[in-house]
């Protein structure tokens, strides 16, 4: 199971639970790290990396809220990525999870998680569980996330990945529900979604998620292969005979992104110009 | 083939010249063997690289032999038996190795690992190579004074065994397609064993044999060692993958590696309208079965739909002319996977004819217990009528008139994966194919054009757009305005509308509730205006994004729209964030409206208002983009860096991601230029003034065989790409050209051995002739290859071939005659480097045809090809300079 290693049943018995009011340091890079340390027992360097990449991102504009922020701090990405990537765990870069998955660009995670617009309480569907990052991310938005994996033993060991870090004490993560299945058709037990989450590509929106969509609900969808992707941007508006209608954007509004850098990040910076 | 000793020495006989020509043929089919392997496994672009690994080989043999000349030519035959021998087991044992190592370009940058793995497929690739290289070398030193006989068994054998491979296709998959060199190699040996007289030899040519045969079989069984390595990430992996997966065909052809699977968790509607899912009361399940064509894919084969789904076809963008056209007579350029041609039916079409240019997937069709069941014997219909050969050509034979011709994501693996397919030929969608298109048509049919539309900013739909009026313009349609109707579907799908003769107000009216009630964007109606941003706005946008700082006027980070915190707020409470949230701490872009449409949609609208009104020049030339419309010289929708604007994008390539492909060609053209210098250079650094210090001319000579060089495999690509416009296949057109080019120089090399004597007056005038020819085929090669096209196959083969002799004859008396020369002047230093020169200039000149194709067109590099070989005269009159103190003279 991913991350085991790192795990250190001395101090089990300190370790903070995931709730909705902690008091995390948002403001000082130390104060991140120490907390961390010492409430939810995290490797400090992993930390240091996920405060640098942060800055990064809000300098970057990927990321604008807030609770993604704070979403973001909270997730522990080196548990979701393989052992062998774990020391890119926080490059701007996709990675290989195996079995032909990728788990985004922490860039991309976050874009996508501010433009989702996730609000406490909202019912998420994500399509494509993969590595769980993201799902994990969004269970410090909300309470209630869906994730569906098509892949049999990736969608084992993810669930692996969650049980473990739940018996951890990551509790949040009980509020993700995962199955094994074809996301095409969604999860009609659980619909209506107030936000549907594709991270997986497909030649059409598929007609049954769009159906288990909420009036007014959005969906993102990802276009084109890793490394150059569009994120397609849904919402599902009602019009005013009580019809529908679906409109189409783009959650960085047609902008040329740099999706994977060239640039290396050294320290808190990004070498170069054009990405910071 | 005379049976004697001709170069002194035993052994030069016939059987020595078959074994040169089957080895020489074993490295050819080696070399696309390991192309099929890439094109099967992982990406069939880093498959052209081992054209470059090969002559590298070249190469390093030549470079090592010339610095050690004495002591090959002293153990010439040692060395000649010992790399013969050698050549199959690591071949076989490279190949095996590499597919331990799986190279995935898609991580070369987020994974530092995967570059140690392109150098180990590099370095092992190249070892059977150089292995080669150096049998070939030796003998050719051995052989320098009769060089042209042997370069005549060279080149005939690498082209009969070239067309030999292509044949092998048909029987072996990818993965066991490399016994087929093998198989050459081991009677290359038994060839060498014969003329060598030699049971020993015999022996060892048979134990290698074994060897090599036993690492491709029974080793890679035993240790479960996978022979091909098919990445994770070909699509036919995942379908491998789904629970339910079943493989439901499958066929190993020239033309491809097909297979088929069938699974539940196939879904596939490309283009289909999100309204479908509002609308449709049902939609259909397992309807499709995916094709896969050397893993790529898939394409869907859609399951003939009950009645009752009929409706479902309402919603996908090729249904679009059947609004206007009833029980219309239909031609579908690209069969694909069927589903053009159900829509059709299924719109009550009174006949539809589809074409498609890959017989093994028709043959599938037609031929297939399964498929056929699955599909309804869709080809069997009564009211379809079948084209074995490529639309384009078969309208262009003017077999017919329609009242709608069907363009709908034709070739759509290659254009919804961006980056690599930079150098594809897409003679499909050309403004001489359009042409050919809307001939077809009746009066008032419809051309229905779809194309995929994911990139942003918009590159390929644009130069579509741009092509498709061109075409129109050179029908001399009186209004072109009313000729069109654009629609398209953001990130998905864009289909563009003609009507011969012009949409009446009615029609227009129709597409335009069909297009509201699909949720597509509008791109264009006759007539029709929209607001959208200032042209200049958009444009100035674009560019400061690429080469400059991001500027204000488009919304960074992106706002939330009005949706996002009013009208769509969530039923939760705290559903939205603030738009003053939103807004980073800096500022930026909190001046910058949501744009009212997006930016590719205003510009796609505009593009439209320019090529109506005459201002598409000074669009196109404030577009950071190439959007050249495709032509015949031109036929490619990648490329859209501009090459003078590389030096300003070289530190920020990453904005560049779907430009890969072909800012891969430049990274090859680059390596291949610096390879192949320091491979000229070292021979030189350590020779120039010791091992070649008595030979006069060694610059011109070096001149000489690098103009031969580049402007031998210039032609060679080139005409490939060229021929593909009447072959209408790429493979096909591959193997007629490397057979027809390697016999008829094999022949020219041949007949150019009887007049060596009168090399100095005779030569020029073949280059001049060569060079006439090459301006000749680069400026109107097409317009003939368009004609031989309209011919039956039977006859298109040898008019292709009657068209590669001139030149290809020609080409393959210089590089013999200069090569025996050097050998009959005394410069025997000079003669291996000369082959070496030869060959890395090939990687040079094999590198640069498609950046020359792309930037100028396929006739330039001809034409480049052509000036090369007059460049090579003042060179020959160098090498011919005899040494000090006199050799023979030269007429």
């Amino acid at each position: 199971m991913a991350g085991a290693a790192a795990w250190n049943p001395l101090r089990a018995s300190t370790f903070l639970p995931f709730t909705w009011d902690l008091a995390l340091p948002a403001d000082d890079r130390k104060a991140f790290v120490d907390w961390m340390v010492a409430n939810r027992l995290e490797d400090a360097k992993f930390l240091g990396q996920r405060w640098d990449r942060l800055q990064v991102m809000v300098r970057n504009k990927d990321v604008w809220e807030d609770s993604v922020k704070r979403a973001f701090l909270m997730t522990p990405r080196d548990e979701f990525v393989p052992t062998r990537n774990r020391s890119h765990a926080y490059d701007n870069n996709f990675l290989d999870i195996g079995y032909g998955v990728t788990i985004s660009g922490p860039h991309l995670v976050g874009h996508m998680t501010s433009s989702l617009g996730v609000a406490r309480g909202a019912k998420v569907l994500e399509i494509g569980t993969g590595s769980g990052y993201q799902s994990a991310v969004l269970a410090h938005l909300t309470d209630q996330v869906f994730s569906i994996e098509i892949i049999k033993p990736l969608a084992e060991r993810t669930r692996g990945i969650y049980d473990g870090l739940i018996s951890r004490g990551y509790d949040e993560f009980k509020a993700v529900t995962t199955k094994n299945a074809d996301g095409y058709y969604g999860w009609e037990e659980h619909a209506p979604f107030d936000r549907i989450i594709v991270t997986c590509g497909i030649d059409h929106v598929p007609p049954p998620l769009l159906q288990q969509l909420k009036p007014q609900g959005a969906m993102l969808v990802p276009v084109g292969p890793p490394g150059a992707q569009r994120v397609l941007r849904i919402v599902k508006e009602q019009t005013a005979d009580g019809g529908a209608r679906i409109s189409r954007s783009d959650i960085y509004n047609g902008r040329i992104v740099p999706f994977v850098p060239f640039k290396k990040l050294e320290g808190d910076k990004i070498s170069g110009t054009h990405n910071t | 083939m005379r049976a004697t000793h001709e170069s002194g020495d035993p052994g030069f006989g016939t059987p020595l010249y078959v074994a040169v020509g089957l080895l020489a043929g074993a490295i050819i089919a080696l070399q696309i063997t390991v192309m099929r392997i890439f094109a099967a496994g992982n990406w069939a672009h880093f498959g052209s690289f081992i054209v470059s690994v090969a002559m590298l080989g070249v190469g390093i043999s030549s470079t090592v032999m010339c610095v050690r000349q004495p002591w090959f030519e002293r153990h010439w035959r040692g060395v000649a038996g010992a790399a013969l021998i050698a050549f199959g087991p690591v071949a076989a044992g490279a190949n095996l190795g590499a597919q331990q190592v799986p190279f995935n370009a898609m991580f070369l940058i987020a994974d530092p690992q995967q570059k140690w793995r392109l150098a180990a497929n590099f370095g092992l690739y190249l070892l059977p190579f150089v292995t080669g290289s150096l049998f070939l070398g030796s003998v050719f030193l051995k052989a320098r004074e009769r060089f042209a006989r042997v370069y005549f068994a060279d080149l005939v054998g690498c082209g009969v065994c070239g067309l030999g491979l292509l044949g092998g296709m048909f029987l072996y998959t990818p993965e066991q397609l490399i016994q087929i060199p093998l198989f050459m190699w081991v009677a290359a040996g038994a060839c060498w064993a014969l003329a060598m007289r030699s049971t020993r030899l015999a022996l060892a040519v048979a134990a290698a044999g074994a060897l090599a045969f036993a690492i491709h079989l029974p080793l890679a069984d035993a240790f479960d060692l996978p022979r091909l390595a098919v990445s994770d990430y070909k699509g036919v992996s995942y379908a491998r993958r789904f629970p339910d997966s079943k493989q439901v065909y499958e066929r190993a052809t020239p033309f491809g590696y097909l297979e088929v699977y069938s699974s539940s968790y196939l879904h596939f509607a490309p283009g289909l309208s999100d309204n479908a899912a509002l609308d449709l009361p049902e939609m259909p399940s397992n309807a499709y079965l995916g094709l896969y064509v050397d893993g790529d894919g898939p394409n869907g084969i859609i399951r003939e739909l009950p009645a009752a789904q009929t409706k479902y076809f309402d919603y996908l963008p090729m249904a679009l002319p059947f609004l206007l056209k009833d029980q219309p007579d239909v031609f579908v350029v690209q069969f694909g996977g069927g589903l053009s041609a159900a829509a059709a039916l299924r719109k009550g079409a009174r006949s539809v004819t589809v074409a498609d240019s890959n017989p093994a997937v028709l043959s599938a069709f037609r031929h297939d217990a399964g498929l056929r069941g699955f599909t309804g014997d869709i080809l069997h219909k009564p009211r379809l009528k079948t084209v074995a050969q490529d639309g384009r050509i078969h309208l262009s034979h003017g077999a017919g008139r329609y009242d709608v011709v069907d363009l709908s994501l034709a070739d759509s693996a290659g254009l919804s994966s961006p980056g690599g397919f930079a150098i594809a030929e897409k003679y499909n969608y050309t403004r001489e194919a359009m042409q050919v298109y809307m001939r077809g048509l009746k009066e008032g049919g419809i051309l229905s054009v779809t194309l995929w539309n994911k990139e942003e900013p918009p590159k390929s739909v644009l130069r579509l757009y741009a092509t498709l009026v061109e075409a129109a313009r050179a029908m001399g349609e009186p209004d072109v305005r009313r000729c069109f109707f654009v629609t398209s579907s953001y990130l998905s799908t864009a289909t563009v509308l003609y009507q011969r003769g012009g949409f009446g107000d009615e029609a227009i009216a129709k597409l335009q509730a069909r297009t509201a009630a699909l949720s597509f964007d509008e791109i264009y109606a006759p007539g029709a205006k929209y607001e959208v941003d200032p042209l200049e706005t958009i444009l100035a946008a674009y560019r400061a994004q690429l080469f400059g700082a991001v500027p204000k006027t488009l919304p960074h980070p992106p706002l939330p729209n009005a949706a996002d915190t009013e009208d769509q707020a969530s039923p939760v409470e705290d559903a939205a964030p603030a738009e003053e949230e939103a807004v980073p701490e800096d500022g930026a872009g909190a001046d910058g409206p949501t744009p009212k449409t997006m930016p590719s949609i205003a510009l796609a609208r505009h593009a439209w208002q320019a090529l109506m009104d005459g201002s598409w020049p000074a669009l196109a030339a404030g577009y950071p983009f190439d959007l050249h419309p495709l032509s015949n010289e031109k036929p490619y929708f990648a490329a859209y860096l501009r090459p003078r604007d590389l030096p300003a994008v070289l530190d920020r390539l990453d904005l560049l991601q779907d430009e890969w492909g072909y800012l891969l060609l430049w990274a090859t053209l680059f390596i291949a230029c610096a390879s192949g210098l320091l491979l000229i250079a070292l021979p030189a650094i350590f020779g120039w003034r010791s091992l070649f210090a008595r030979c006069p001319g060694k610059a011109g000579t070096l001149l000489y065989f690098a103009c031969l060089g580049m402007g031998y495999i210039m032609v060679e690509v080139a005409l490939i790409s060229h021929f593909t416009l009447a072959l209408s296949n790429a493979t096909v057109s591959a193997a007629v050209l490397i057979t027809g080019m390697l016999v008829f120089s094999g022949i020219g090399s041949l007949v150019a051995e009887r007049h060596l004597d009168r090399a100095r007056t005779r030569l020029p005038f073949v280059f001049a002739t060569i060079a006439i020819l090459l301006v000749a085929y680069g400026v109107g090669i097409d317009r003939a290859l368009d004609w031989v096209g309209t011919l039956p196959y039977a006859w298109r083969l040898p008019c292709c071939f009657a068209l590669i002799f001139p030149p290809a004859f020609l080409m393959g008396m210089p590089m013999p005659t200069g090569m025996t020369w050097l050998a009959r002047l005394g410069k025997a230093p000079l003669f291996l480097w000369a082959w070496g020169v030869n060959g890395c200039m090939s990687v040079v000149g094999a590198a640069a045809v498609p950046i020359l194709a792309t930037s100028f067109g396929v006739g330039a590099a001809l034409v480049a090809a052509g000036a090369l070989y007059l460049l090579a005269v003042p060179g020959l009159f160098a090498l011919l300079r005899p040494l000090p103190g006199g050799a023979a003279a030269v007429a």
